[in-house]
């Protein structure tokens, strides 16, 4: 369902994949900040005098953040994480519920003042939801536009209102209903847990919304007005779409721009209604006249946002052209308030200011003066709009560009930097990221930290200053789409790569186990619910033990019914070191289960409380029953042979085989035992067997060692010094076959090894 | 045949151009493909002039060694050099070589004209710039091992900055595209620029070249499951891709895309639509607004119903007479007959000889010098 793949042609809901796939994202702030830019603003004001205003913002991390507002300062009162991509807009619906969409095609639902828990998933839209509107008067009525066309409008009450359900699913949820908060899932409402009723959020929904359907093509803005009787909607298709929200019905189209309709807004009797478009136009209409009534050039590339005045005599505008305008629609003068450094993507005003979100990961707060505009203008520095579109717009102003009323903003909300660009590194544990800022950082994305931060140097001088030969299966993939790094897991892919627990440092394991990157990173990220888990089902098991075994034996529990809670692997879920995950700064967890849509937590906010079904099955399999998908060949296969003129020669039985991680030092070990082992040259009874019980000849050769200086032959020292060389070139004892082969070998067929002994000694 | 050349001549009397040759040529069994193409380049002044000219140059160096080039220029020199004004000329050498170098021209099936053409430009180029690199390197040894040094540098697939060496083949028929895609979300456009010799227009019952021209760069939305991945937005957006012309090449080849694969058929149809082509063409869909003028040659001419069978003739303007080349037969035709090739409104009409690649060349010497 989300859309998480970056590579080709990645999935749509419509095409189910055919595993789930488990994502995590990393951060290296704190909490407080966005991390990508901001798509949407909303702003709600405090109905008791002295009370707090609060903005919302919306942004492309994927999360809303809530900022209680003072006079000179911001402060993050809560983080909204469920959606798993961009968050595109965001609307007030009822007395408290946020409404968001997403790029991951849902609509989500928050209790606005809440600490951030999602309280549901509507799932409707097919494609990105790029839009929102909601009715201020009317406020259940939320309509959402998205990509290919489609236009939902949604009476909150009703989509949030529990669904009666058919008989199985009753039980179903008797069932649930027992174990109450065990078995909910992490976007489970605060709504429905309170009034003591356990339906999942965003399983079946009884609920179908007004489909507003004729659209031809993708939409990027939406309007309605206070009473929720007129809904405008506007795309690709250049038109402005004019509809009845009640019914879904169509009531006109209106024609004049020339490209994308990007901002729409309707007056609150719903008869004019403001356009902005990618044509860099404003535009004017008047939907009793169904007639364009002014169109306004003021900027200079499109426009992407608008907010008017309460009275809709004036219009502030804001796009590409990373300009902020204030045009009276009337007499058409306009003025430049501010420049900013990035597009302006949504205003919001907020008394006499006026929030700026532009692509950066930061918001602005400018003075706006909405109740008195007058007041701005009087300052000087207009001039008229024309009404023919830049470039010959631009013409028409006579002369230079305005000068910006304001300099400097009343107050920021400080972001981070967005990661912009990304590197794996050949030990594909690293991963090279450089951020909006310059700034480029190694990060270790098994443990999910910063392990290196550069400060602003060159990106790619950095990468090759790191290149390692080494080669290692790919075993993950990352994106940037949310500023900071996704890092995506696939089953069975993601269980190709494995290092020996020596080369990881790993204390009191065997140096020669090998370790599973993928099996040891999942440990890592769920090291966290299973602990919460198990203190749950331990607590709970002394309550009801009867729930615990309905629970684990229910038939939808799939491939791990089987599961054996604490079944022997107590010391298998130890989470090493390289894979112990920060708490600082923890991941967030984004997968999608096998019933349900796809949600998005940090990972310490795991509470145990999450089903299992909310996981892919595999990543659990993994987890709990250490069961990892058939291996494919994990083996190298090669041949060894002495060098050309090499008087050292030993028995091999043609092709050998051995893992691809094997280093060379253990061919070396091989070679060496087989020369000893092996009766020299000249002895033809050579048997070549590894057998113990060989040690006879181990003796002869050790005291063979002492005369080596004297001119005894070589092969009689206890260590012959070997070197293994490929394609005539000494090769690293510390080199894996599979390192040997991309780097060294560089051909499909097998490899083929030399050895010899080492020379210039 | 030869009363056929004389009764051209006397067509054409005392208005039969100075030194022009009018020569039919032999067809060995399903060459038509090939003797139609061979005609319209003949006839391509400029293109005639400059390898009449390097085959001079290069015969001073001697040792030439057989190739299509060698081959081309040969039978060139030697239409040209025809004592009598006109005639038949068997191309035996040329259509030899052709099938010694590409397997695909070998058998006796019916050849496609435009898959011909294509593949003797780009042969030409080939020889061209291996002529150019072998010059380059002889009198400093040390310059390719440096080069193949740098080699895997740039690793750019893009013809226009890969190589610069431009030949006199690509002076007469290079033009520049320009892919450019704006992503809806951010609104950056990303170009890019791809070379070629001929445009390919796809083509619609009752249409002209000016409409495919503009279908061809008209706006296309990658959206639903082909979004285009947007390196500002780090992400999948959708996106708009239109094609426009960068660089017009001097001498237009367009190519109707008259045989289609129907998947229903599982095989090739022909299409028989009416494309109008016009004697005078406007091009406007360039990057810059600049609307450049062209004048129609030649029209290579599919003749039959079906794209397995059929036969190809070519229509050339000459010095202001319009001639019909069948293989041997070359007859004068009245200008107003070069609409009969436009194809026909209805699906089975008895006329079945439909304009198939068409060549034109820009007015006016403002692309001469480039």
């Amino acid at each position: 369902m989300h859309r998480v793949g970056s590579a080709g042609n990645t999935t749509n809901s419509v095409r189910p994949r055919k595993e789930k796939r488990l994502a995590y994202v990393l951060s290296d702030a704190d909490d407080t900040k966005h991390c990508a830019g901001i798509n949407c603003l909303k702003v709600l004001k405090s109905t008791v005098s002295n009370g707090c205003d609060y903005l919302f913002t919306g942004s492309r991390d994927g999360t809303l953040k809530r900022w209680a507002l003072s006079e000179d300062s911001a402060s993050c009162s809560a983080t909204y994480e469920s959606h798993v991509d961009w968050v595109n807009d965001v609307v007030l619906a009822g007395d408290s519920t946020l409404v968001s969409c997403s790029s991951d095609t849902t609509l989500k639902t928050w209790n606005c003042l809440s600490d951030g828990t999602c309280t549901k998933t509507l799932r409707q839209h097919s494609d990105y939801v790029t839009c929102l509107a909601s009715a201020e008067k009317n406020s259940n009525i939320v309509a959402s536009g998205g990509l290919g066309g489609e236009v939902f409008i949604w009476d909150m009450e009703a989509a949030l209102t529990p669904v009666s359900k058919s008989g199985e699913a009753m039980e179903e949820d008797c069932l649930n209903g027992v174990n109450g908060s065990t078995n909910s899932l992490p976007m489970t409402s605060l709504r429905t847990i309170s009034s003591s009723n356990s339906i999942s959020a965003h399983t079946t929904q009884g609920y179908v919304p007004v489909g507003a359907k004729g659209h031809k093509e993708s939409v990027y803005a939406l309007a309605m007005n206070d009473s929720g009787t007129r809904l405008v909607s506007g795309g690709t298709e250049k038109v402005v779409r004019v509809w009845d929200p009640r019914t879904g019905s169509k009531a006109m189209k209106l024609r004049g721009h020339t490209d994308n309709i990007r901002a729409l807004l309707l007056d609150s009797t719903g008869r004019y209604c403001l356009s902005g478009s990618s044509d860099s136009m404003i535009r004017l209409w008047d939907l009793g006249m169904q007639r364009c009534l002014h169109s306004y050039a003021v900027h200079t590339d499109s426009v992407w946002a608008l907010a008017s005045t309460p009275t809709f005599s004036h219009v502030y505008s804001g796009g590409r052209d990373l300009s902020l305008y204030l045009t009276d629609l009337a007499t058409r003068e306009s003025l430049l308030l501010c420049t900013k450094e990035h597009p302006i993507s949504q205003l919001a005003l907020h008394d006499d200011s006026i929030w700026v979100a532009t692509t950066d990961s930061s918001v602005d707060r400018w003075p706006a003066e909405a109740h008195n505009p007058q007041k701005v203008f009087q300052r000087g520095g207009s001039f008229l709009a024309g009404n023919l579109s830049f470039p010959r717009a631009r013409v028409s102003l006579e002369g230079s560009i305005p000068v910006p009323v304001y300099k400097e903003p009343t107050l920021t909300i400080p972001g981070t930097s967005a990661l912009v660009q990304h590197e794996i590194l050949n030990n594909r544990r690293h991963v090279l990221t450089k951020d909006t800022a310059g700034s480029v950082k190694l990060w270790e994305i098994t443990r999910g930290i910063v392990i290196e931060d550069y400060g602003k140097v060159s990106f790619e001088e950095k990468k090759e200053q790191l290149f390692e030969m080494v080669s290692i299966p790919t075993w993950f993939t990352v994106d940037t789409r949310l500023g900071s790094l996704s890092v995506h897991l696939d089953t069975p892919q993601c269980f190709s790569a494995e290092m020996y627990s020596a080369d990881l440092n790993i204390v009191g394991k065997a140096e020669d186990d090998k370790v599973n990157l993928a099996h040891e990173t999942l440990k890592g990220l769920l090291a966290h619910w299973l602990a919460k888990r198990r203190q749950r089902l331990g607590s709970q098991a002394s309550a009801n033990g009867d729930v615990l075994s309905g629970k684990d034996i229910a038939p939808r529990s799939l491939a791990h019914s089987r599961v054996e809670v604490d079944g022997g692997a107590e010391n298998d879920s130890m989470v090493y070191p390289p894979f112990k995950f920060s708490t600082v700064s923890p991941p967030s967890m984004v997968t999608e289960g096998y019933q349900g849509g796809p949600w998005r937590k940090k990972i310490t906010d795991l509470d145990g409380s999450e089903d299992e079904k909310d996981f892919p099955w595999w990543c659990l399999d993994c987890v709990l029953n250490n069961r990892l998908p058939p291996k494919e060949n994990s083996k190298c296969s090669f041949y060894l042979h002495p060098c050309e003129g090499s008087a050292v020669q030993i028995l091999t039985q043609g092709k050998l085989s051995a893992p691809r991680i094997l280093r060379i030092h253990k061919v070396v070990n091989y070679v060496a035992e087989k020369m000893v082992l092996d009766k020299p040259l000249d002895n033809v009874n050579t048997d070549g067997t590894f057998a113990p019980g060989l040690g006879g000849h181990v003796q002869h050769s050790v005291v063979g060692d002492g005369s080596f200086r004297s001119g005894a032959k070589p092969w009689q020292k206890l260590k012959p010094s070997i070197e293994i060389l490929c394609n005539n070139q000494v090769l690293s004892p510390d080199m894996s076959l599979a390192t040997v082969r991309a780097y060294i070998w560089k051909k499909p067929e097998d490899l083929i090894l030399n050895y010899r002994l080492a020379q210039g000694r | 045949m030869g009363a056929a050349g004389s009764k051209l001549e006397k067509a054409l009397g005392d208005q039969f151009p100075e030194g022009e040759r009018y020569f039919g040529l032999e067809n060995f069994g399903n060459t038509c493909y090939c003797n139609s193409v061979l005609q319209a380049l003949y006839f391509c002044a400029p293109f005639r002039e400059q390898l009449l000219e390097y085959y001079a140059n290069s015969k001073n160096t001697g040792d030439a060694e057989e190739n299509l080039l060698t081959c081309l220029a040969d039978l060139f020199t030697q239409i040209s050099s025809q004592k009598k004004k006109t005639g038949v000329i068997a191309p035996k050498r040329f259509v030899q070589r052709l099938k010694k170098q590409n397997e695909l021209f070998r058998s006796y099936m019916h050849q496609d004209a435009h898959e011909f053409l294509n593949f003797l430009l780009n042969e030409l180029v080939d020889i061209l710039e291996k002529e150019a690199q072998a010059v380059k390197s002889e009198p400093e040894t040390s310059s390719p091992p440096e080069k193949t040094a740098n080699g895997p540098k740039h690793a750019q697939a893009n013809g226009v900055s890969k190589e610069p060496l431009v030949t006199w083949v690509h002076k007469n028929f290079q033009g520049i595209l320009t892919n450019e895609t704006r992503c809806l979300q951010c609104e950056t456009v990303t170009a890019r620029d791809e070379t070629f010799f001929d445009l390919s227009l796809d083509i619609e019952q009752n249409s002209s070249i000016t409409s495919c021209l503009k279908n061809f760069s008209s706006t296309e939305t990658l959206n639903a499951e082909d979004k285009f991945f947007c390196d500002k937005c780090c992400s999948l957006q959708e996106a708009q891709k239109r094609m426009k012309i960068k660089k017009p090449p001097h001498i237009l080849v367009i190519h109707l895309k008259r045989f289609k694969y129907i998947e229903q058929l599982g095989r090739y149809k022909k299409l028989s639509y009416r494309v109008v082509f016009p004697l005078e063409l406007k091009l406007s869909n360039t990057v810059e607004d600049a609307d450049i003028e062209y004048s129609l040659f030649a029209v290579v001419v599919h003749v039959g119903s079906g794209p397995n069978h059929g036969h190809y003739v070519s229509l050339v303007k000459s010095h202001n007479h319009w001639l019909f080349f069948d293989d041997e037969n070359v007859e004068m035709i009245d200008e107003s007959a070069v609409q009969t090739f436009f194809g026909s409104t209805q699906e089975y009409s008895s006329n079945t000889d439909h304009g198939y690649i068409l060549f034109y060349e820009s007015i006016g010497a403002s692309n001469n010098k480039s």
